[in-house]
């Protein structure tokens, strides 16, 4: 993929990056979802059959960090903070607002966190790179998450789970359950049945 | 842009002209072409930026009477500070995207007193004086971090170091190194 990729219906004179594989059936937006993105990874993004990235996504990825969206994953307006591994399942569904972060992006050591401010401070591009450890985000198949809802960094949420509107995931979340409230706690079961046919 | 190492000297705001009553330190940037949208404030020295901030996407949204200090080396996300009275912030603060810091709850808590803002607030309203409302101070110390999607409401004082977790609602004082989390948020633990 050379030449750049641009698209037809795009507001912004933006280009996908080299490194991020789209689906022929998928769907992004808007490049301005990638104005952020900074990965040198081979494959910094995938995006599966049939997923889609809609205004209001910002893959906010860096140097090191992998995002993949399975197969019909709608994602409608999340901020992906990743500089190591965000896996967001087959069928999920994530709102606006939300946050899935993989790290804090910076040490929770006081002097640390000082040395990077001050290093990128001198910086043209202002983006902090590390000092803060990376813990992989996982999103399962078939997972509902409603807006302006943050997962940790670290945190597995299990196939078929569902998290309520404005909730902070900071745990697993087991699959076939309803979680809400910040923290978010265990609401209730689901049915575990997944076939509709 | 690019992470080049070219020193950054004197304070600029990228997409337009600072309003004279802004003052930023050398080496701060402030971008995004809505950040004095909300300005309203007439104080003097309504704002005043140190150096080697770094201010991407900020609303600086303050009322008339509105005044905010932010110390050296802070660097903001798309944060959203809400400020009719004062908001005071120190060196090394960081705050995370979406977050907001408001020092009103910009409306009376009385209900009689509720419709009369209401009605001043209206397009009939012109001229017509609000009733008061209260405003409380924000004071955020040094070194604190506060992750994104948070919110941090009136009278509120963050000690040095103090870590706001993603999402936290912070309705009272946050003692020094304390992590916090959760609505309301409460202390969780400490910074190392």
């Amino acid at each position: 993929m050379s030449g750049g990729r641009t698209l037809s219906w795009d507001w912004y004179p933006g280009e996908i990056p080299e490194n991020v594989i789209v689906d022929e059936t998928a769907y992004v937006e808007t490049t301005f979802s990638f104005h952020l993105y900074r990965s040198r990874a081979p494959q910094g993004i995938v995006m599966g059959r049939g997923a889609s990235a809609y205004l209001g996504t910002m893959f906010d990825v860096g140097p090191n960090g992998r995002v993949s969206l399975g197969a019909y994953a709608l994602v409608h307006g999340a901020r992906i903070i990743c500089d190591r591994e965000i896996v967001i399942g087959d069928f999920a569904l994530i709102s606006w607002n939300v946050v899935l972060m993989d790290s804090h992006r910076l040490s929770f050591d006081r002097e640390r966190r000082r040395e990077e401010l001050r290093r990128v401070a001198r910086t043209d591009g202002r983006r902090l790179e590390g000092g803060g450890e990376c813990r992989p985000v996982r999103i399962g198949r078939n997972v509902w998450i409603g807006f302006d809802v943050c997962v940790l960094p670290g945190v597995t949420i299990g196939e078929g789970a569902v998290v309520g509107a404005r909730s902070v995931v900071t745990e697993d979340v087991r699959p076939f359950t309803v979680v809400a409230g910040n923290p978010a706690h265990f609401v209730r079961e689901l049915d575990s049945t997944t076939s509709h046919e | 842009m690019s992470d080049a190492n070219h020193p950054v000297s004197g304070g600029r705001w990228l997409d337009g002209e600072l309003p004279a009553n802004v003052s930023v330190g050398d080496g701060s940037i402030l971008t995004a072409d809505y950040a004095f949208k909300r300005f309203r404030s007439r104080a003097g020295r309504a704002l005043v930026i140190g150096g080697h901030c770094t201010m991407d996407g900020v609303h600086f949204a303050l009322g008339e009477k509105g005044t905010v200090r932010i110390g050296d080396h802070c660097y903001f996300t798309n944060a959203v500070l809400l400020c009719e009275r004062e908001l005071v912030i120190g060196d090394y603060v960081v705050i995370g995207w979406n977050t907001t810091i408001a020092d009103t709850d910009f409306h009376p808590l009385a209900p009689a007193e509720r419709i009369a803002d209401a009605v001043a607030c209206s397009p009939l309203g012109k001229g017509r004086p609000r009733p008061g409302i209260e405003c409380r101070p924000v004071v955020i110390e040094d070194d604190v971090w506060i992750g994104p999607n948070a919110t941090i409401l009136k009278g509120v004082r963050i000690g040095t170091g103090a870590f706001i977790e993603a999402g936290a609602l912070v309705t009272r004082d946050v003692p020094a190194r304390a992590r916090v989390l959760g609505n309301p948020a409460v202390v969780v633990g400490e910074m190392p």
